[in-house]
């Protein structure tokens, strides 16, 4: 009878706190993580974001080929113009 | 039942009960953090499908520029040649110089001649403000650069001529006129000047009344300031 009440106690007293004990450490893990996914999910959508203007690349591209043919124009002028060194 | 077993039965209740609300207040966690994950995801997704252009893009820009740059700087080198096109690239932007031009490895062993002492200095402002002028990034409100005297009396230094120095440094410029306080006694031909005296007198005699009744006017020179000298040797001139 003894032991049948020493084990009660052990199971009320014991084994009871470190259940909530782990699980509590676990479930504060699983909050901590939460925001930081929030996080990178918001700046993942940001950058994004940031990225839509990567299509006017392509008239930048343009007009520096426009602006290179320009200059070489000008260039051959020059060099028909001005004396060699 | 015996009062152990009521013990032993609220101790499992209690350990249950625990496991039940961390357990769900877990899975909704993990659940949050899915969808987070999940749109982390899709972000990610996006940044790399807008972005794998870019590489090709860029490099395509990164050519026609290159070739824009080899061809000037080819050009540069043929007019001006490289010694002077070294000194010119260092002139406008100092310590240019030291990366060399990319077609013409000598640039980089090539001594950049002081460019910046043979153009002037307005020439080199104006060179400057076309692209990264630093005197522009200092004093972007500053007044105008562009001084008319300031630029000339620099100009000037840059060519050392007895000439070219302040007035106050020159003789001073001979007064003529009759009422001039050294009169020079007229020449009997165009050139030449009637004998000087035995006495060695310098050259004139002040004397406009004989002058006028056709007297020799030789005699000792006599030097005397004007007014306006006296005030032009207390006051310097502006340059």
């Amino acid at each position: 009878m003894i032991l049948y009440w020493i084990g009660s106690l052990i199971v009320l007293l014991v084994i009871v706190p470190v259940v909530v004990v782990l699980l509590r450490g676990v479930l504060q893990a699983a909050d901590g993580i939460v925001p930081s996914v929030q996080r990178i999910a918001a700046v993942a959508a940001a950058g994004s974001q940031d990225l839509d203007a990567v299509p006017l690349l392509l008239t930048t591209q343009e007009q520096v080929k426009r602006t290179v043919e320009t200059v070489a124009d000008y260039g051959g002028s020059l060099n028909v113009i001005l004396d060699d060194a | 039942m015996p009062a152990p077993g009521i013990v032993l039965a609220v101790g499992v209740v209690l350990i249950v009960a625990a496991v039940v609300y961390y357990l769900v207040r877990t899975i909704i966690a993990l659940r949050a953090i899915t969808k987070g994950l999940d749109d982390a995801i899709a972000g990610v997704g996006e940044l790399i499908e807008k972005s794998a252009p870019v590489n090709e893009v860029v490099n395509t820009i990164n050519s026609h520029l290159d070739v824009a740059v080899g061809a000037l700087e080819g050009l540069l080198v043929k007019k001006a040649g490289l010694r002077d096109a070294v000194g010119l690239i260092d002139g406008l932007y100092p310590g240019a110089a030291a990366d060399g031009l990319r077609d013409f490895p000598d640039s980089k062993t090539t001594t950049p001649p002081r460019i910046s002492e043979v153009y002037t200095r307005g020439v080199l402002t104006l060179a400057r403000l076309g692209r990264e002028a630093p005197i522009a990034v200092v004093s972007p409100e500053g007044p105008v650069l562009r001084h008319p005297d300031r630029a000339a009396a620099q100009t000037r230094d840059l060519y050392p001529h007895e000439r070219q120095l302040r007035p106050g440094n020159l003789d001073r410029s001979p007064v003529i006129g009759s009422d001039s306080p050294i009169q020079y006694e007229p020449a009997a031909t165009p050139g030449m000047r009637l004998a000087r005296p035995a006495g060695g007198g310098a050259a004139t005699a002040p004397d406009p009344a004989r002058w006028a009744a056709g007297g020799r006017t030789s005699g000792k020179a006599r030097q005397e300031t004007t007014p306006d000298q006296d005030s032009q040797e207390t006051t310097p001139d502006a340059d």
